[in-house]
């Protein structure tokens, strides 16, 4: 899939009416790097590529066409994601380069703290360097020995005066370049990211002289930050530009709300309109859906949690290493039919969080379902307390092998139904998707060997045991002329065909959904929410939904289509949805991720009420 | 509060330009001078050493294995022309590769770029005065009484800094672009050392390279330092036409390129 970063611009508010002096003033800066003449380092290479003609290719524009106005007193925030253009323009506003298109006007003398001590020499003492930096930034000799205690004092290192700085602390050299940056009061502060290096102590230290700048002194300042928070606590106004493209300019908060919602995520343009418009429209009281978060400390403790959900005696617990998705779906596919509890582990050790939870659920059965052999799990099973009364191990070469004798094993014990999945390896989100119907109707599991190829062992199985097969994965993958011996054989296919995994989600809702108005069972009223790209907290998921009567949504946060589709997802249930479970820790689903789909839910929940009366 | 255009943000701080930065070169010369002497036990008195250390191997050498002629003074002979030689190769080698080292700061802050070759000609000019220490040593210990040419030194001085300075320029600018001249530099130096009557008369060179030798600046600088201490001869006015225009005309070249390349060096750095 394409990478899409949408770049267009989202409206500049500009206050006409503020008649403050400008103090900067950047207009219509274009800045072209030439990349293939700038790799050229010797007179051959050059010569070679001026016969060639070579030498003006590959123009790279790291920004294009920006303009704003920073006015006295403005604390201004410049926000991006990495490699958008923000150092080029600080770079370009403190005078180091000149752009190669329109100009920037300074009025005013101005500190840059683009990269603090990029003067200093290590193999000098502290008191040599404070001079030389101060030399280097344009201070008189007079002004540095005028200064020089209180640079001293600020930066904490008298005791250190005359040692060499490369026995320093880097948080001892950051706090000497602060401040000596900052002993003077500029008229203008360029602050890059300088505030993210030193410990808590020096941060807030650093913090309080830019605020005293500003405040004791006018100082206008402009903040270079990825961190939300900063700007939002530091600035006024702010501009948010994209792969060198304006996408915002206003204050401070509008642009941080903005940029927090859709900032630094892929995903085309209508997706990010649909987000912006549905979480500004959706203010609403939330109280009504209720939200949870499911994960423990780690990958595996998410698993035991989900296991340790629900009380009562537990009969069976399938276990498997969550290494490889594969097997552990094939091993939720048989916990889901014998009603078992499932637990995960690492291919080489047995996590504390799961031995405890084997510890608690004490079962009588014990089944390992694992590719390659587990170290040794009879041994495992011979550790517990109450060691479980029987221990089957299910161990194959090859994932497909593996598929096979899962289900060999449950046919032995009769639990599956009359439908089956097959899927290719690599269909991680429609497998997730899929789990509370496979787990509903008792379905196994059948992974294809290869990309492109149904293996004849799993169309025997398929046709001898089952009236209908689930295929996931497109066209590509596994085609009609696989199906089709399967096909002559009285099986119904249902595919889910979509271009891509949030689409193909959408396919098997509709599905779903379908197969629940032929049950007769009532409206959708939770969602488990799992991230596709981090499968491995959400293996025994299939599992917990099924038992809760909820479907799996998939949402990836990083990509702006799957959250659009998701928002869809959960207004096509038409306000029936009470829970939302989202499964992962903060890293994976931010408060702001779940805030935006609580807010949907509740509101369309709201709406239905208020329709209904 | 004026307003001055985008050209000099800097201009307001609390020293005028120049004053600015020849306080930045001073502090720049004397990291150097730390840098190099720290954690030497004889510290600056390498300064003094080196050269005559030096003309004691040559000495040994050309009066004894090999030996074009009779030179008198030979020792004295081979370092004046050797400190003055070593003045020029030096700032050239080490002014080549100064924008080079500094990319961390020419990327980082606005600074004059030209600070950083004319730093390294300014600290080998220190050198230079140290090794006039040794030379002192050498004229007492063969009883070379000097003369009044000696005063003429300063400007000699002067012609020597103003030709290393304009080819540092040239150099550090075409080393940005060019890396293949750091390489190729030390190749010219060695063969410029062997094409200068250092540590030979040039008595001993054919004809029409006695006659090419009017066109080695190095040369002229040589041969001016060991008629003012060593013959105690007065230079002409046509010799200190001749230095100077060497000297003018490399700073002229260098500066001009240097000013022409710098706007687009921190592209390449």
């Amino acid at each position: 899939m394409p990478e899409v970063v949408n770049t267009s611009n989202l409206g500049a508010d500009l206050d006409a009416a503020d008649n403050r002096e400008t103090m900067i003033k950047v207009d219509h800066v274009g800045m072209m790097f030439n990349i293939a003449s700038a790799q050229l380092n010797s007179l051959k290479e050059y010569a070679i590529a001026a016969v060639r003609r070579e030498l003006a290719f590959k123009e790279f524009w790291a920004l294009d066409d920006i303009s704003f106005e920073v006015k006295k007193g403005d604390v201004y925030g410049i926000m991006g994601t990495n490699g958008s253009g923000k150092s080029t323009i600080l770079k370009i506003i403190a005078g180091v380069l000149e752009p190669t298109r329109g100009k920037c006007t300074i009025h005013g003398k101005i500190a840059p703290l683009i990269e603090l001590g990029a003067g200093f020499d290590l193999e000098l003492t502290a008191r040599e360097n404070i001079y030389l930096n101060g030399a280097l930034l344009g201070y008189s000799k007079k002004f540095i020995d005028q200064n020089f205690d209180e640079i001293v004092e600020f930066s904490e290192v008298s005791k250190f005066l005359d040692m060499p700085m490369k026995n320093y602390s880097s948080g001892m050299v950051a706090r000497i370049a602060f401040a000596i940056a900052t002993i003077m009061v500029p008229d203008i502060l360029i602050v890059d990211e300088v505030l993210s290096v030193g410990d808590f102590m020096f941060r807030q230290k650093c913090e309080r002289r830019i605020q005293e700048l500003i405040r004791d002194h006018g100082v206008t300042v402009l903040i270079v930050s990825h961190s939300n928070e900063q700007v939002r606590r530091l600035c006024n106004k702010a501009i948010w530009i994209e792969k060198g493209h304006t996408r915002m300019i206003g204050t401070a908060e509008d642009v941080c709300r903005i940029y927090q919602l859709v900032g630094g995520r892929t995903g085309c343009a209508e997706s990010e309109k649909v987000i912006m418009d549905t979480f500004e429209n959706t203010d609403v009281n939330t109280s009504c859906v209720q939200c949870n978060a499911i994960y423990g400390d780690t990958k595996f403790g998410t698993s035991a949690k989900m296991a340790q959900a629900e009380q009562g005696h537990v009969d069976t617990v399938v276990y498997t290493p969550s290494e490889d998705h594969v097997q552990s779906l094939i091993a939720t596919g048989l916990a889901s039919a014998l009603g078992a509890k499932m637990l995960t582990c690492a291919e080489q050790s047995v996590p504390d969080v799961t031995r405890q939870a084997l510890e608690q659920l004490a079962p009588d059965n014990a089944i390992f379902v694992s590719c390659t052999l587990f170290q040794n799990p009879q041994k495992i099973a011979a550790d517990l307390p109450k060691a479980p009364a029987h221990t089957h191990v299910i161990t194959e070469g090859t994932n497909t092998r593996l598929s096979l004798a899962v289900f060999e094993f449950g046919r032995e014990r009769g639990i599956w139904g009359d439908t089956c999945v097959i899927s290719p390896e690599f269909c991680v989100g429609d497998q997730f998707a899929i789990l509370p119907a496979a787990t509903k109707l008792s379905a196994p599991l059948f992974f294809t060997s290869k990309k492109t190829v149904l293996d004849r062992d799993i169309i025997d199985v398929v046709k001898a045991h089952f009236k209908r097969a689930l295929v996931l994965a497109g066209e590509e993958a596994i085609n009609e002329g696989h199906l089709a011996p399967l096909r002559q054989a009285g099986v119904e296919i249902v595919r889910f065909i979509a271009d891509n995994e949030h689409e193909a989600n959408e396919r098997i809702f509709d599905w779903l959904e379908e197969e629940r108005i032929r049950e007769g069972a009532g409206p959708v009223e939770r969602l488990v929410v799992v991230n596709p790209r981090h499968p491995d907290d959400a293996f025994c998921v299939g599992n917990y939904a099924a038992r809760n009567d909820a479907l799996i949504l998939l949402n990836n946060p990083s990509n702006l289509d799957y959250v659009a589709s998701a928002i869809r997802q959960v207004q096509r249930f038409g306000g029936s949805i009470r829970t939302l479970d989202f499964v992962g820790d903060p890293s994976i689903f931010s408060d702001l991720d779940k805030t935006i789909l609580h807010r949907i839910a509740a509101s369309a929940r709201l709406d239905a009420a208020n329709g209904g009366r | 509060m004026q307003s001055n255009g985008k050209n000099d943000p800097m201009k307001e701080f609390p020293t005028p330009a120049m004053r600015r930065n020849w306080f930045t070169l001073c502090m720049l010369v004397s990291k150097d001078f730390k840098k190099k002497y720290r954690r030497s036990a004889l510290g600056v008195v390498w300064s003094v050493l080196n050269p005559l250390l030096m003309m004691a191997v040559l000495a040994l050498v050309f009066s004894n294995f090999i030996k074009f002629a009779d030179i008198p003074n030979f020792p004295m002979y081979l370092i004046l022309g050797n400190t003055i030689f070593a003045l020029m190769s030096d700032s050239t080698r080490d002014g080549m590769a100064s924008i080079l080292e500094s990319t961390s700061l020419i990327k980082k802050i606005r600074i004059e770029k030209l600070i950083f070759p004319l730093e390294k000609v300014l600290f080998h000019l220190l050198n230079f005065c140290f090794s006039l220490v040794a030379v002192l040593l050498v004229m007492i210990f063969f009883r070379i009484m000097p003369t009044a040419n000696v005063l003429w030194l300063p400007l000699l001085m002067l012609y020597a800094v103003l030709f290393s300075a304009g080819l540092s320029m040239l150099l550090a600018a075409a080393a940005v672009y060019f890396r293949d001249v750091l390489h190729l530099w030390s190749v010219v130096i060695t063969a410029w050392t062997y094409a200068t009557p250092l540590f030979y008369p040039i008595e001993i060179l054919p004809a029409w390279m006695q006659k090419a030798e009017f066109f080695n600046p190095m040369y002229h600088y040589v041969t001016y330092f060991r008629d003012i201490f060593l013959y105690g001869n007065t230079p002409s006015l046509t010799e200190n036409l001749v230095c100077l225009a060497f000297g003018l005309a490399s700073f002229a070249i260098g500066f001009a390129v240097f000013r022409k390349l710098e706007g687009k060096f921190i592209l390449y750095v």
